[in-house]
């Protein structure tokens, strides 16, 4: 038996190639797609694993949002002692302004982060500097270009040259220090993305940051101690030690294996969803494969009804046909394995175009392919079988009910006589144990794809559930328009006449091919409807008397002069000035917070959503503010707003509505924050609803008046000026505060819009895959039918129909198939976009007409495409002999 | 021994039930050679098709050696189309992707048969078409395709031979050639022979003639003759 089941999968193959092209390719793109996405996903987290100490720039690190105590310091002294290498980088935002007398046109003025350190930075991990020479000789400039003292040096990114239009030996202001240009940063190993900054880097040694003098009390800073251990040192060890001994500073204490939590989770979600894009893409090539199987069972049922003449029962028949299926999806998966090799290699433009940096050059990522690449690929192999089995398996099963009586009658006497018609129950194979059980094992089997592809329980079910969802809608959409056509008044048109009797005609494949387009077409217009949404929220939902610029770090000694500049400067406007602290929770109700580390992240993982939001609140930094006023967008929800005038007993909290959820704050819970040394216990009396996307500055918490007396408090000023005045006030700000800096709201959106573009092209390149297997669907399903439209053509040529009917009439039905198609994606795509956004980005969901409307002309535009390239060759084709073969 | 009893089949065409087979009641004895008759529609090739448990009938039985066919499970039905009957049809039937020799070889692979290569290549050369072993059915005239059926119906040595309308497709001369082949089998190896025709002659060479109409036995006679050509080979 086995003999004869192998030498018939090669018999049934070898002459049926033309047919199963598609077969191949429908699984070839699918696991083309899933391995291209796990690929490079395997190989980017690869190379930020090696990279690990490279990214956090030491074996540990230990950071704070404000310069260490003396006490602290002491210790990392003691720690240095033991020999282990310590230095020191600070982080801030800061303005550069042109000194004068640059006679170039380009900003005066801009905004950068500035990054200060010392000699032995970094510790690992590449920094690429132009001219190549060591960061801290770059700093330390001498030499005549300096004169006759030694002065600052600064190493910036090339877009600060371009900005402000100076080049190499020119020197800037940054704060109250002057440095000179002495070199160029191209790459940084502890920054890896630009995406998100908020400008150039600018390196200076932390001499010159003294000198600068930008930290003040209350500052925005970021201060990093990079530890690095002896050789053969364990750091865990030590990690602990500094987690316990430096707990009165609020530090957070890092170790390099945790260190990237952030681009490492990003990642990976990214090519999580990209990978559910591919899994999706290997569902509709399986929808391919299966009418493909289908079509090619319903062409064998002759050789189907004389096997089982000759005595072959159904499992050894459906065995010959699994196994050719599996054959074929074999070769498939081969092909898109091998192109998923390729494939991945149009991924890293995507990447560094999110990222805005030359990310993977600095991880160092390497695409060749390795033992890393062995999982990705075995993967991908094992998901392209496994559809091609869960796909192959429900056509099959037709094998079994083949009656070779009534096939050979049929043949016979040309009626349909059928036995006796079964219940609708029966029809639908109810009645069927082995339909229900193998119905039962798809679901599972599919569930079992996506929850392995999405590598969770949750969002595998919520995506296969909503790819069930969308292929039922469409099947139901399909079957109306099917049954919809009979009621149709005659038409006038004979091609649209055919057209529509074609739509309907039993035997047809409407309903597949209006599915896999569907589908491949919800998920691009839902992704375009949802970036559409994102960016039309943070730009035209801007009120027009949004802020223009935030300036921080405003210190209280300057508040009053700040305010008069911007009023001589800004024809009579006020700038708004809230204080700000930043602080830690230090008990909730009486509890001790415990810090993040030391609630570690691999137990985090195990908890529930609730449990890690929970964390995720309490330990994380607050920025406090007091005011007496409920600020603009701001709504009471439990609770009330403090009296304005009055004296508190003891401070008041106003918390925002989310984080007192999560935390399980009601009215009366008493939470402790530490403010940078000094704790401050306040009773929470209201509870707010804040509005995020207002653009204005917005608290989770805020104390009542006086409760912040004393605290080292800085302000942050909002101003609405007019585009013209812009450069003008920036100017006079850094001129004369310079530890002042000026965050352009415009900018900062525009850098974000910039990212939404690219992540969503990311996100569309890989559905493109979706949309190829649509398109291969249909032209499986017209090569499937080919044989009867090119009959059908021909008996009309032979009637007098010209070519131009013909072809008339078969582009007609493409564009009634397309359309509805259309119509069912663009309906389903606004729902999907409509429960992501407001879910997920809790925003209100707009009718884009625009993207619904070229979404549904994409849809029919590609399905005539598809359709016309599939059958143009037919219309050539003369009718004798085409007749002389019948 | 082929028993049947009270035999009843109806099918449903255009949403009205046909009745095929009436109440058919016949007893075949091993090795008898008999030829059904009668009129288009009266049922001669569904009563073939029931005997080869190609379907099942509405109602009534069909005892092959004292066993039900038509009760049979999926598994034990295959089991004897395999080793029990040879099917010839009208139109040839063969599998069109399939070569003459991998035609014949089919039911001898599904029966695990040692050496299906050497007795495929004999059949064909039995039946005269040893030169055309590696063609496809189309590149074969009606007899060379009909003879290639009669070698795959006889490859296991069925003891029963079911044929529709043999000759019905060729003409005269080639269908005497399929014929004698037939007569041949059934003398030499004492197979019983059942087959359906319009063609007097072919029925005047069989022992039997059933006369059908309307689904019903319209008569049911005892005749006599026979020629040979298998003898030589198998």
């Amino acid at each position: 038996m086995i003999r004869f089941i192998v030498y018939m999968i090669w018999r049934e193959t070898r002459g049926a190639w033309r047919h199963f092209m598609y077969f191949v390719v429908c699984i070839a793109v699918g696991v083309g797609a899933l391995v291209s996405v796990s690929l490079f996903a395997a190989h980017v987290d690869r190379a930020v694993t090696k990279e690990a100490r490279g990214l956090l720039g030491g074996d540990i690190e230990i950071r704070a949002s404000r310069s260490l105590s003396v006490k602290a310091l002491a210790v990392l002294s003691e720690v240095s002692a033991r020999g282990v290498e310590i230095t020191h980088v600070s982080e801030l935002v800061a303005m550069a302004a042109r000194t004068e007398g640059s006679a170039e046109p380009g900003l005066s003025t801009q905004i950068v982060e500035l990054k200060a350190v010392e000699a032995a930075y970094p510790f690992y991990g590449k920094l690429a500097l132009d001219p190549p020479q060591p960061l801290d000789r770059l700093l330390h400039p001498t030499g005549e270009s300096c004169g006759k003292t030694p002065c600052l040096g600064a190493v910036v990114q090339e877009g600060l040259l371009y900005k402000m239009r100076l080049s190499i030996g020119d020197r800037i202001k940054i704060g109250t220090a002057t440095f000179m240009l002495t070199g160029v940063v191209r790459m940084e190993p502890d920054r890896m993305a630009n995406a998100f900054s908020l400008g150039p880097r600018v390196f200076v040694s932390q001499e010159g940051l003294r000198e600068a003098d930008l930290i003040k009390p209350g500052s925005r800073v970021r201060e990093r101690y990079l530890l690095k251990l002896l050789p053969d040192a364990a750091f865990e060890p030590l990690r602990g030690e500094l987690r316990g001994r430096l707990s009165g500073d609020s530090v957070r204490v890092t170790g390099y294996r945790d260190a990237q939590p952030q681009l490492k989770q990003f990642l990976e979600q990214l090519s999580r969803y990209l990978g559910l894009i591919g899994l999706t893409a290997l569902f509709i090539g399986g929808l391919g494969v299966a009418m493909s199987v289908h079509a090619f069972v319903q062409e064998k049922m002759k050789t189907i009804a004389i096997l089982k003449t000759l005595g072959a029962g159904s499992a050894t028949i459906m065995q010959v046909y699994v196994g050719q299926a599996l054959g074929l999806g074999l070769l498939g998966t081969l092909v898109g394995m091998a192109s998923g090799v390729l494939l991945q290699r149009i991924l890293p433009p995507l990447v560094t175009d999110v990222f805005a940096s030359e990310i993977l050059v600095q991880l160092g990522v390497s695409l060749d392919l390795s033992r890393v690449s062995i999982i990705p690929l075995v993967k991908g192999g094992l998901l392209g079988l496994l559809a091609t089995l869960l796909f192959t398996l429900w056509p099959l099963l037709g094998v079994r009910t083949v009656n070779p009586a009534a096939v050979f009658r049929r043949e016979v006497d040309g009626r349909g006589r059928t036995a006796i018609t079964p219940r609708w129950w029966r029809r639908y194979g109810f009645s069927d144990g082995l339909k229900v059980a193998t119905a039962a094992g798809l679901l599972v089997g599919f569930a079992g794809l996506s929850i392995w592809q999405a590598g969770s329980w949750k969002i595998g079910i919520l995506f296969l559930g909503g790819v069930l969802i969308a292929a039922l809608m469409l099947i139901v959409c399909a079957r109306g328009l099917i049954s919809g056509v009979a009621y149709l008044p005659r038409l006038r048109s004979l091609s649209m006449r055919y057209a529509v009797g074609n739509v309907g005609r039993p035997g047809g494949q409407t309903i597949g091919i209006i599915v896999a387009i569907g589908l491949s077409m919800t998920l691009i217009v839902t992704v375009s409807l949802v970036e559409q949404a994102l960016l039309r929220q943070v730009g035209e939902t801007r009120p027009v008397d949004a802020p223009t610029f935030f300036f921080i770090d405003i210190q209280p000694d300057q508040r009053e002069s700040f305010a008069q500049l911007i009023f001589q400067q800004a024809g009579g406007a006020r700038p708004e000035l809230t204080p700000l602290v930043r602080s830690r929770l230090r008990s909730v109700n009486g509890n001790l917070v415990t810090t993040e580390e030391e609630h570690d992240l691999d137990a985090r993982r195990d908890e529930d959503k609730d449990e890690r939001r929970r964390q995720w609140y309490l330990s994380r930094e607050y920025v406090l503010t007091y005011l007496d006023r409920l600020p603009k967008g701001n709504e009471i929800t439990k609770g009330q707003w403090w009296e304005s005038d009055r004296e508190h007993e003891k401070p008041l909290l106003s918390i925002e509505e989310e984080a007192a959820k999560a935390m399980g704050l009601e009215l009366g819970s008493t939470v402790e924050f530490d403010i940078q040394g000094a704790t401050v216990t306040a009773e929470v009396s209201s509870v707010r609803k804040v509005d995020w996307g207002n653009f204005s500055t917005n608290f989770y918490m805020i104390l009542s008046p006086g409760a912040l007396e004393g605290a080292p408090l800085s302000y942050v000023g909002t101003i609405h000026v007019p585009p013209a005045l812009e450069a003008t006030i920036q100017q006079a700000v850094v001129a004369a505060f310079p530890n002042v800096s000026a965050i352009h709201v415009g900018d900062v959106l525009e850098n974000f819009g910039r990212v939404l573009d690219r992540l969503s092209l990311a996100i569309r390149t890989v559905a493109l895959f979706c949309l190829i297997a649509g398109g291969l669907v249909l032209a499986a399903a017209l090569a499937a039918t080919r044989y009867r439209r090119l009959y059908e053509s021909v008996i009309f040529k032979a009637l007098g129909a010209t070519r131009e009917l013909i072809a008339g009439t078969f582009a007609a039905e493409y564009a009634v198939v397309g359309a509805v198609a259309g119509i069912v994606a663009v309906a389903l795509s606004s729902a999907l976009s409509w429960l992501i956004l407001t879910y997920v980005f809790e925003l209100s969901w707009m009718l884009q007409p625009s993207v619904l409307l070229s979404g549904l002309l994409i849809t029919v535009l590609l399905t005539l495409a598809v359709g016309c390239l599939s059958t143009f060759q037919m219309l050539s084709q003369r009718p004798l002999a085409i007749l002389r073969h019948e | 021994m082929i028993e049947i009893g009270h035999l009843t089949m109806r099918l449903s065409a255009g949403g009205r039930t046909v009745t095929i087979l009436d109440d058919i009641t016949l007893k075949i004895p091993s090795k008898q050679k008999v030829a059904i008759v009668g009129p288009s529609g009266s049922g001669k090739s569904t009563l073939l098709g029931l005997m080869a448990g190609l379907d099942r009938p509405s109602s009534g039985s069909i005892l092959v050696d004292g066993i039900d066919i038509t009760r049979l499970g999926e598994r034990p039905l295959a089991r004897y189309r395999r080793s029990m009957v040879g099917y010839v049809f009208q139109s040839f039937h063969l599998i069109p992707t399939l070569t003459a020799l991998e035609n014949v070889l089919v039911p001898l692979e599904l029966s695990g048969v040692a050496t299906p290569d050497s007795r495929a290549r004999e059949l064909l050369g039995a039946v005269g078409l040893g030169d055309r072993l590696h063609h496809y059915p189309v590149q074969l005239s009606g007899g060379e395709q009909q003879r290639v059926a009669v070698a795959r119906a006889f490859a296991c040595r069925p003891p029963i031979l079911l044929a529709d309308e043999p000759t019905g497709n060729l003409d005269s001369a080639t269908g005497q050639e399929v014929m004698n082949l037939l007569l041949s089998l059934h003398r030499d190896y004492g197979t019983t022979l059942v087959l359906v025709t319009h063609d007097r002659t072919v029925a005047s060479s069989m022992q039997r003639l059933v006369a059908l109409r309307d689904g019903r036995v319209e008569s049911d006679e005892l005749i006599d003759g026979s020629p040979s050509v298998f003898s030589s080979v198998l």
